[in-house]
C-alpha cells in the first residue's frame, strides 16, 4: 500500500533526452575499442554486447516507469478516482501501456538482432546490424515521446497532490464558494490557504491537520461546488465530490447566512439536498457562518423553514449512526470565521460527532472483541458486604521496611569518595571488601616477581611438605657425591710430571715450528746446504746448552767436537811427523808448524768480517757479486708503502655516504643517478 | 605482570624488554631480544642452534628432568591469598633455586669427568713417550725423577751495550 505519496516517482525522461541517456551510457560502459584484425568470434562478442547492453538498459527504465506509476485499481477508490478525475484515467492507462508495449518491443528488436550477430562475418557486417538494431530502439522510443511527456507531466502534478490518508479522522468542508471554507480552514489547522474575495480561489484539496483529545484530525479544505447537474461539473469541482464520495469524514456543510457569498440561501440549500445523498453514513454537520454579518434569528422565515429542512436532514444522520436523538445541539452551529465566534465550538463538535462514530462502528466490527477480550477484568461477585483487603504477611513488611531504611543509612562509595576530597584526591580502597582468612592480610601487597621467577607459578597449598621432601632428597644426593669424588684422584700428574709435560710440549710445538718454516722455504726456493753453518748454530757453546740442558754433561763432547774441526788436515800432518820421527828438515817443519800454530790460534779468535768478503761454500763468484746481491737482499725487504693498510684485503671506507657525491642538482642534465 | 620465556633462546623476558609476535592462529612467540627475533624470522630451529637452552637440553648438556621443575608450574586458577603461603612461597623459592642450581652445576661436572679421565691418561703416555726430549734417557737412567735442570744464560757485556742504543 503506497503511503499515498507520490513524490517518489522517479523523473521521466522525454524522448529525445533518454535515447541519449542510454545511448551515451552504451557508449561509456561497454569496451569500444575494436579493430578488424580480432578473431570474429570476439567481433561478434563486441557487438553483441553493445546490443544487449541497450536492450537492458531500455527495458530497466522502461520497467521502472511502469512499476512506479500507480496502478489506479490498486491503490485507495479517492486516490483512484481522484487520480481519473484529474488525468482521465483511460489516457493514463493507455500512456502506460504504450510504455509497456515500446519495451517488448525492444526485447524483441535485441533477440533478433542478437541472432543474427551471431552469424555476421565481417567487421563491417557485424557493425551494422549493431547500428541497425540500437536505430530500430531508439525509433521505438522515439514515437512514445509524447507518452512519455504526458507521463512527465501527470508525474510533476502527482507530487504536489496533498497527502491525504483515507483511513484516519477527517473532517471534510465543503459548501459554495466563497462562503468561507478557507478561512475556517486556516483558523483551526495551520494551513495557509489561499483566502480571496473571488469564487474558486481554491481550486484543489487542500490538507491541514488538527488536534482534539490527543488525537489528530485531518482537515480536507474543498473547491466550492456550484449547483449543476452531474455531468456539467467541472474537473475542480470533481474533485470534492469525490473527496465527498469516498472519504469517510465527517462532513462540514457551510452555509452562508448573509449571502454575500453571492448566493442565497435557497441556492445554498438547493445544493444541499443534491448532494445529499453523498452524506450517507457520515455525521453531517451544517454550519453557518458570516454570523457576524447577519445572526442566525435574524433571517427571513423562508430561509429559516429551509435551514430547519437541511438540519432535519442533518438529525437523519445523527439517528442512522447510534448517537442521541435528542441531541441537536451538535447538527447546526453558527459560527463567523471572521470574529472568531463559535469555531472552537465547531470544530470540538465535529471532531466528537466523528470520534463517536469511528468508535461505535469499531465496536460493531469484529476485530474489536479480540482486543477486547485481553481487556476484561474479572471480579468475583460479591458473596456479602464483608471487606476483603490483600493479605501480606507481616514478615514480609517488615522486610522491606527494613530494606528501604538501609538504602537510605548505607553510606556509597561515592559519598565516602567526596567526603574525602573528591576524584583526583582520595582513590577508593578496592581491597576493603575482600574475603580472607585473616582481615589483616587485606593490605598486604604480595610480590609478583622474585629472583627471575614468577611467585604465582610457586604457589601451592602444600609447598612445605614438598620442600621438605626435596631437601631430603638433596642431603641423600649430595652425600653420594661426596662417595664418588674421591674415586677420581689416584689419576692426577705431581707437580713435577706436569712441569716436565709443559717442557715436552713447548719443544715439541718450537720443533713443528721450525719443521713448518724449514718445509716451506725448501720447497720454494734453494738453501744453502747445512755443511756451510752460516746462521752459526753448529757451535760447541750451543751443543754444550743443549745437552746440559738434556741433563748430560757436555765436556767430553766439547772436547771432542773441537780437536775434530776445521784444523783437521793439519793437526793430522803434524801428528804423523811426530810418529815418524824427527831427522830432516825439522827447523823448517817446525817452522811451519808454528805458522800453522800461529794460524789456527789466531782463527779460533772470532773476527767479524768485512761484507763483501767471499766465504768458500757460499755460492758466489767474487766480493762484486756479493755486494750487489746483499744490494738486492736489503731492497726487497724494505716495506712497501701500505698507505695506512693493513694488507691487500684491507678495504676500509672511511665514509660510506659521503655528503659532495650524494647531495646537490646538476648544472645540466637529470639527477637519476649517483 | 608476568615474566615469560623466550621462544627462542629460552632466558626470561623482563617486563620492557623483547618483543611478542602473535601468528595468525593466535600463537603467541615472546622473545628476549632482536637477536632471538632475527633468528626466529630467518626460521631457525632453535633445537639446532648451539647457543640455546633448546638445544642444549635436546643434546644432554643441560639437566632435563628433575623434581625441582615441578614446583614451578603455571596455575591458571586463583588462590585466596594467604600471608603464611605467601611467606612460605618465597622462602621456598630460594630453596628451591639453589638446589635447582647445585644440581644443574653437577650435571655438567658429570658430563665433563669422563673427558677429564681421558686427557689425564693421554697426557701420561705424553709424558712417558716425549721424556727424551727434555732429559736425555743416560741422565734418567742415572737420575729417574724427573727433576729438570734450569738453564742460566748469561748475557754478555757487549750485548748489553749493544741492546742500548736499540731501545732508544
Amino acid at each position: 500500500m503506497v503511503q499515498y505519496n507520490f513524490k517518489k516517482i522517479t523523473v521521466v525522461p522525454n524522448g529525445k533526452d533518454f535515447i541519449d541517456i542510454i545511448l551515451s551510457r552504451t557508449q561509456r560502459q561497454t569496451p569500444t575499442v575494436v579493430h578488424k584484425g580480432y578473431a570474429i568470434s570476439r567481433l561478434r562478442q563486441f557487438y553483441m554486447r553493445k546490443v544487449k547492453y541497450t536492450q537492458q538498459n531500455f527495458h530497466e527504465k522502461l520497467s521502472t516507469i511502469i512499476d512506479e506509476f500507480p496502478r489506479l485499481d490498486d491503490i485507495h477508490p479517492f486516490y483512484g478516482d481522484l487520480l481519473h478525475v484529474l488525468y482521465n484515467k483511460d489516457h493514463y492507462k493507455l500512456a502506460l501501456g504504450q510504455i509497456n508495449t515500446a519495451r517488448n518491443l525492444i526485447s524483441k528488436i535485441a533477440k533478433d538482432y542478437v541472432k543474427l550477430l551471431k552469424y555476421g562475418d565481417s567487421l563491417y557486417r557485424c557493425k551494422s546490424l549493431k547500428v541497425a538494431a540500437l536505430g530500430r530502439m531508439c525509433t521505438v522510443i522515439k514515437r512514445i515521446g509524447p507518452s512519455l511527456a504526458y507521463l512527465e507531466q501527470i508525474r510533476q502534478h502527482m507530487a504536489r497532490l496533498p497527502s491525504i490518508d483515507p483511513n484516519t479522522r477527517t473532517m471534510l468542508i465543503c459548501g459554495y464558494p466563497n462562503v468561507g471554507k478557507s478561512s475556517f480552514m486556516n483558523k483551526i489547522t495551520r494551513a495557509d490557504v489561499d483566502v480571496q474575495p473571488y469564487a474558486f480561489t481554491t481550486k484543489s484539496l487542500f490538507v491541514g491537520h488538527t488536534d482534539y483529545k490527543y488525537l489528530r484530525y485531518q482537515v480536507i479544505d474543498t473547491p466550492g461546488i456550484l449547483d449543476r447537474p452531474f455531468e456539467d461539473r467541472n474537473i475542480i469541482e470533481m474533485c470534492s465530490i469525490t473527496a465527498l464520495a469516498h472519504l469517510r469524514a465527517a462532513v462540514l456543510f457551510f452555509l452562508d447566512i448573509s449571502g454575500s457569498c453571492g448566493y442565497s440561501i435557497a441556492q445554498q440549500a438547493a445544493l444541499f439536498h443534491s448532494i445529499k445523498s453523498l452524506f450517507m453514513n457520515k455525521p453531517l454537520i451544517i454550519v453557518c457562518n458570516k454570523t457576524d454579518l447577519q445572526p442566525l434569528d435574524g433571517i427571513s422565515e423562508e430561509d429559516r423553514k429551509l435551514v430547519m429542512e437541511m438540519k432535519a436532514e442533518a438529525m437523519k444522520t445523527v439517528i442512522g449512526q447510534g448517537g442521541e436523538p435528542t441531541n441537536e445541539e451538535g447538527v447546526l452551529l453558527t459560527m463567523s470565521t471572521l470574529t472568531e465566534d463559535g469555531v472552537i465550538a465547531v470544530k470540538n463538535a465535529a471532531c466528537e460527532r466523528l470520534l463517536n462514530q469511528r468508535v461505535e462502528l469499531k465496536m460493531k466490527s469484529k476485530k474489536i472483541n479480540d482486543c477486547l477480550n485481553r481487556f476484561h477484568v474479572a471480579l468475583p461477585k460479591a458473596r456479602d458486604q464483608k471487606e476483603r483487603p490483600a493479605c501480606i504477611p507481616q514478615a514480609v513488611l517488615e522486610a522491606k521496611a527494613k530494606q528501604a531504611a538501609e538504602k537510605e543509612k548505607r553510606k556509597t562509595e561515592k559519598e565516602l569518595e567526596d567526603e574525602n576530597g573528591g576524584a583526583g584526591v582520595y582513590s577508593a580502597s578496592l581491597r576493603k571488601n575482600y574475603i580472607l582468612a585473616n582481615d589483616e592480610w587485606k593490605e598486604d601487597t604480595m610480590p609478583e616477581i622474585l629472583d627471575g621467577h614468577n611467585v604465582y607459578d610457586f604457589i601451592d597449598p602444600d609447598i612445605l611438605l614438598r620442600l621438605e621432601e626435596l631437601e631430603r632428597e638433596e642431603g641423600l644426593r649430595q652425600a653420594e657425591e661426596e662417595g664418588d669424588d674421591f674415586e677420581m684422584d689416584g689419576q692426577e700428574l705431581s707437580l713435577e710430571e706436569q712441569e716436565a709435560l709443559a717442557e715436552i710440549r713447548k719443544k715439541k710445538s718450537l720443533l713443528i715450528q721450525q719443521h713448518r718454516m724449514k718445509k716451506s722455504t725448501a720447497e720454494s726456493r734453494p738453501v744453502v746446504p747445512r755443511k756451510f753453518d752460516t746462521d752459526r748454530k753448529f757451535t760447541t757453546r750451543r751443543m754444550g746448552r743443549q745437552l746440559s740442558s738434556l741433563g748430560l754433561d757436555p765436556s767430553l763432547a766439547i772436547s771432542r767436537a773441537r780437536s775434530k774441526s776445521r784444523g783437521r788436515k793439519r793437526e793430522r800432518s803434524v801428528d804423523k811427523r811426530e810418529g815418524d820421527g824427527r831427522d830432516a828438515m825439522d827447523i823448517d817443519d817446525n817452522q811451519a808448524s808454528k805458522k800453522l800454530r800461529l794460524r789456527s790460534t789466531s782463527r779460533s779468535r772470532s773476527l767479524s768480517r768485512p761484507p763483501g768478503e767471499v766465504i768458500p761454500g757460499e755460492g758466489l763468484k767474487d766480493s762484486a757479486q756479493k755486494i750487489k746481491a746483499i744490494k738486492l737482499a736489503k731492497k726487497s725487504v724494505l716495506k712497501r708503502n701500505k698507505n695506512a693498510r693493513r694488507g691487500e684485503a684491507d678495504r676500509v671506507i672511511p665514509t660510506l655516504k659521503p655528503k659532495h657525491l650524494f647531495s646537490g642538482k646538476r648544472s645540466i642534465g637529470k639527477t637519476q643517478r649517483r | 605482570m608476568r615474566l615469560e620465556k623466550c621462544w627462542f633462546c629460552s632466558s626470561t623476558v623482563y617486563p620492557g624488554h623483547g618483543i611478542q609476535f602473535v601468528r595468525n592462529d593466535a600463537k603467541i612467540f615472546h622473545f628476549c631480544r632482536s637477536k632471538c627475533h632475527k633468528n626466529f624470522k630467518m626460521k631457525r630451529n632453535p633445537r639446532k642452534v648451539k647457543w640455546t637452552k633448546a638445544y642444549r637440553r635436546l643434546h644432554g648438556k643441560d639437566m632435563t628432568q628433575d623434581s625441582t621443575f615441578e614446583f614451578e608450574r603455571k596455575r591458571n586458577r586463583p588462590e585466596r591469598y594467604d600471608r603464611n603461603l605467601a611467606e612460605n612461597t618465597l622462602k621456598a623459592i630460594k630453596k628451591i633455586d639453589k638446589i635447582r642450581s647445585d644440581r644443574a652445576s653437577d650435571h655438567i661436572k658429570n658430563r665433563l669427568k669422563t673427558g677429564k679421565v681421558q686427557r689425564q691418561k693421554e697426557a701420561r703416555k705424553q709424558l712417558e713417550l716425549g721424556i727424551h726430549l727434555v732429559k736425555a734417557p743416560l741422565a734418567l737412567a742415572q737420575d729417574s725423577s724427573l727433576c729438570l735442570l734450569k738453564i742460566k744464560v748469561n748475557v754478555s757485556q757487549a750485548q748489553t751495550e749493544e741492546n742500548q742504543p736499540m731501545e732508544e
